[in-house]
């Protein structure tokens, strides 16, 4: 996989970069700030740009405009954004609106299997959105909802697929086979009223779409 | 210009010539019957020199022009007409034009326009009148006085309908009227114009109000039998339009000659001062002589004692009315600035007003009061706003003091300062007012400024921990996260023997992983970031990590980000009250925007008792709403739920 990383604390950076290419992946461009990142995605038009939300000048939210900057103009490059702490809104409106999108926070590449998964998933076209976005989505299900109506275990798949996770993923990641997750994935959709002919990652924009109506 | 000039040369040496020429005997015509020539020829010149004169230096002024061509119509041009017929009935017929430029300049001094549209219709009748006796009296076909009885009159084959017999009746009063509405006209002019045109008017004023007092002691010297009465009478009337025209030369050219206004003052009052001492001898006299005997020394001891012994308080009294009646604006000043004064110490007006009030006082609509500010060394309005330099516009400036220190500066019509006396004396009056205004505008910029202090501090405060929140997130974490990485990927490089540190290897990044946790949740508390997103968006994030529910309602757009930060702390720690204290089963959360001021209301329905102690977090939070110039109210029944609002005022 050939990639990008825009992240201005050098240590990180290079930590970041000599674990992927460890890994086996290429790391085209290394960047420290927007603009640089920009330059280098419409460069070399890499698979995926891993991208840090605050960057210099102003560290606000240059990486979150980036990121969806590089989604408009070069749809073939997956993002996968790292951020410090978690902004809910943004990275739901982001990684809902279509695959090749990541959101995680930047402790996440500490479990760095979970984290390459995450990677290779994005640039794949598909979606990784961290586990603490999604538990402020699911929690607290309100009277009435139809979350309530779902088993404990039902939850807990019902998020790991908000993660953007395959069943195999979640078979893996729960110690289940796949079998009994595609039972209760069905089951989760049967009671929230989506449809079950939706398959990958068409799966997991109807799932947010869902949760973000229910909640925002 | 120079055409102008040259032909008020022209105009004014022919006036001067007509007067020569009579005076050197080069008239064909003079008689006994108009030896009128002589006296009305003299008169004339003083109009056609003052005329001249002004004309020289303001061409286009209508006084001057009016002047030369007054004189030159009331001159005895008429002796030179060599028909001796015609020369007599002019001089029977022109003389009122002596006093007909005279009441024109009143009519229009000292400008040169009419008081207003109406009087022109005033000055029409006058001019009616002047001309129509004129041609009346050019048609009287009756014969001349005695030694010209002779003389044929030209005009008596004309026909002559009875009413010229009577006309002249009232077109003669007429004229009078227009020489009581000459003097109506500069009366109300005084009372409108201030400053330099003021004090030109008041010139002629003087010497009009002059004319009736010189009347009215010939009168009554003749009245007493005074020797010489008569002519002091004739010489009166014929002198009033030298006077006239004199007067209005010094007003023109020389009005900063004299102090007029005293003049006036004094004339006034020893003018009245001789008419009632005059009128009391004389009243002691009669009724005294009635009972002693005509001519008794006694009588007459009696009343120069009477008269001397009240003079002085007499004198007094007159000067008081006098002051009163002539230096009316600055007598009206002082009573206005006093009124003020004595509804300022009763509170129906506040004392900052008394800028406008020495306005009014002064008659300068356009004056300002300034405040000094000795702490700051600046100036500043009734309003507050800072002057740091005084507008230099052209306005004079005057200080006003207090116990030898400056307290403000009246910015003013440089006129004002002709008359530095009621300038002086109304700003005297004030001064205690300024004094009080001045303070009370200093302690309200004070307080604006502690205020506005309070705020920058909250706001560097806040600034501070976004500082410390970004340090912690950007540095702190960031190492951890990379120092953390940097162990897996040693660990991912270990040769596989070395498995056996994998257990241990993993603990280590799980602390890492928890102390990265824990900083996040210490950033959180010092700004929170979920505030980047709004805090509409911050309030439904909040609401979600609640074990109860929360209905929020925020339709909300960005405010500033230190109320934001003031607003969210609040409800943050409403909600943990709330949780903590309430047991309530459901709390509702609404955040609107109306009028510039940003409302936040928590509400539960729990068992409410809620006190925001001294030291409590929500007194805590309280002080930085109001930093913000917003406002905290608790209302907490027991047993009736807690209801906490919050309005801070975020611009619009």
């Amino acid at each position: 996989m050939r990639l990008v990383i825009a992240e201005d604390t050098v240590l990180l950076r290079e930590g970041l970069a000599g674990l992927l290419e460890d890994a086996g992946h290429d790391v085209v461009a290394r960047v420290g700030d927007a603009e640089s990142l920009l330059a280098v995605v419409a460069e070399h038009e890499p698979e995926l740009a891993i991208v840090d939300v605050r960057m210099p000048p102003t560290y606000e939210d240059e990486g979150m405009k980036a990121a969806a900057e590089i989604r408009r103009s070069h749809p073939s490059t997956a993002v996968l954004v790292l951020s410090q702490h978690i902004e809910s809104r943004h990275a739901v409106d982001l990684v809902g609106s279509g695959g090749g999108f990541g959101y995680l926070l930047k402790d996440r590449v500490l479990d760095v299997d979970e984290f390459l998964e995450a990677a290779q998933r994005v640039s794949a076209g598909g979606s990784a959105l961290d586990p603490e976005v999604v538990k402020h989505l699911l929690t607290p299900p309100k009277e009435g909802d139809a979350l309530a109506r779902l088993t404990p275990r039902e939850l807990e798949v019902l998020g790991l697929v908000a993660e953007g996770r395959t069943n195999a993923g979640i078979a893996k990641h729960l110690w289940l086979t796949e079998k009994t997750v595609e039972t209760h994935v069905s089951s989760i959709l049967g009671k929230l009223g989506l449809s079950h002919s939706a398959e990958g990652h068409r799966r997991v924009l109807a799932v947010l779409a869902y949760l973000r109506a229910s909640t925002v | 210009m120079r055409s102008l000039r040259i032909t008020a040369w022209a105009v004014a040496l022919t006036t001067c010539a007509i007067f020569a020429g009579v005076v050197l005997g080069l008239a064909p015509s003079m008689s006994d019957s108009t030896k009128w020539a002589y006296p009305s020829g003299f008169v004339s010149l003083a109009p056609a020199i003052v005329g001249l004169l002004i004309a020289l230096r303001q061409p286009r002024n209508a006084i001057a022009w009016i002047m030369l061509v007054g004189a030159l119509s009331a001159a005895p041009f008429y002796v030179f007409i060599p028909d001796k017929g015609w020369a007599l009935q002019f001089s029977r017929a022109v003389w009122p034009l002596l006093y007909a430029w005279p009441v024109a300049v009143a009519f229009v001094f000292p400008d040169g326009r009419l008081l207003s549209r109406r009087w022109r219709r005033v000055a029409y009748a006058g001019s009616f009148c002047f001309v129509g006796f004129l041609i009346v009296a050019m048609l009287d076909n009756g014969p001349f006085d005695k030694p010209d009885a002779a003389v044929a009159n030209p005009v008596a084959g004309v026909g002559h309908p009875s009413w010229l017999g009577w006309i002249w009746i009232p077109l003669w009063i007429g004229i009078l009227g227009s020489l009581f509405a000459g003097a109506i006209a500069i009366r109300l002019r005084l009372r409108r114009l201030t400053g330099i045109e003021r004090l030109q008017t008041l010139w002629i004023a003087w010497v009009a109000g002059l004319i009736p007092l010189g009347l009215v002691t010939c009168f009554a010297g003749w009245g007493v039998g005074l020797p010489f009465a008569d002519i002091a009478l004739g010489a009166i009337i014929l002198l009033m339009p030298i006077a006239i025209a004199v007067a209005v030369g010094i007003a023109v050219i020389r009005y900063r000659l004299y102090a007029i206004e005293r003049l006036v003052n004094r004339t006034a009052v020893y003018g009245t001062l001789t008419l009632l001492l005059a009128a009391t001898y004389i009243g002691i006299t009669l009724a005294a002589g009635v009972a002693a005997g005509r001519g008794s020394a006694w009588v007459t001891a009696a009343a120069t004692l009477v008269v001397a012994l009240s003079f002085r308080p007499l004198r007094a009294r007159v000067q008081g009315i006098v002051d009163r009646r002539f230096d009316r604006a600055r007598s009206d000043g002082l009573l206005m600035v006093q009124a003020f004064e004595s509804d300022v110490r009763e509170g129906v007006r506040a004392p900052e007003e008394i800028g406008g009030v020495l306005a009014e006082a002064l008659r300068d609509p356009l004056a300002d009061l300034v405040f000094w500010l000795p702490a700051s060394e600046t100036y500043a309005t009734s309003a507050g706003e800072l002057v740091g330099e005084l507008p230099a516009d052209g306005r004079a400036c005057s200080e006003i003091t207090r116990e030898g220190a400056r307290t403000a500066v009246l910015l003013h019509d440089p006129a004002l300062r002709e008359r530095p006396a009621p300038l002086r004396d109304i700003l005297a009056a004030g001064a205690l007012s300024v004094e009080i205004a001045r303070l009370r505008v200093e302690v309200r910029l004070q307080l604006q400024e502690v205020q506005a202090s309070r705020v920058r501090i909250v706001e560097a405060g806040y600034e501070e921990r976004r500082r410390l929140e970004r340090d912690l997130h950007d540095g702190a974490q960031q190492r951890l996260v990379s120092l953390g990485l940097q162990i897996r990927r040693m660990q991912r490089s270990l040769p596989r023997e070395a498995s056996i540190l994998a257990p241990a290897l993993d603990q280590i990044v799980g602390e890492v992983g928890s102390a990265i946790r824990d900083l996040r949740q210490i950033a959180a508390g010092v700004r929170p970031a979920r505030l980047d997103d709004g805090l509409a968006a911050a309030l439904h994030d909040l609401a979600r990590t609640l074990p109860i529910p929360v209905e929020v309602e925020a339709p909300i757009g960005r405010v500033a980000a230190s109320v934001e930060a003031a607003a969210y702390f609040v409800v943050c720690e409403a909600l943990t009250n709330t949780v903590k204290h309430a047991s309530a089963s459901r709390v509702a959360l609404s955040a609107t925007r109306e009028d510039g001021t940003l409302h936040v209301c928590v509400s539960d329905d729990g068992v409410g008792g809620a006190q925001a102690r001294r030291g409590s977090g929500l007194a805590g939070l309280g002080d930085r709403v109001s930093a913000h110039g917003g406002t905290l109210v608790i209302a907490s029944p027991q047993g009736g739920g807690t209801r906490i609002e919050v309005a801070i005022p975020c611009g619009s």
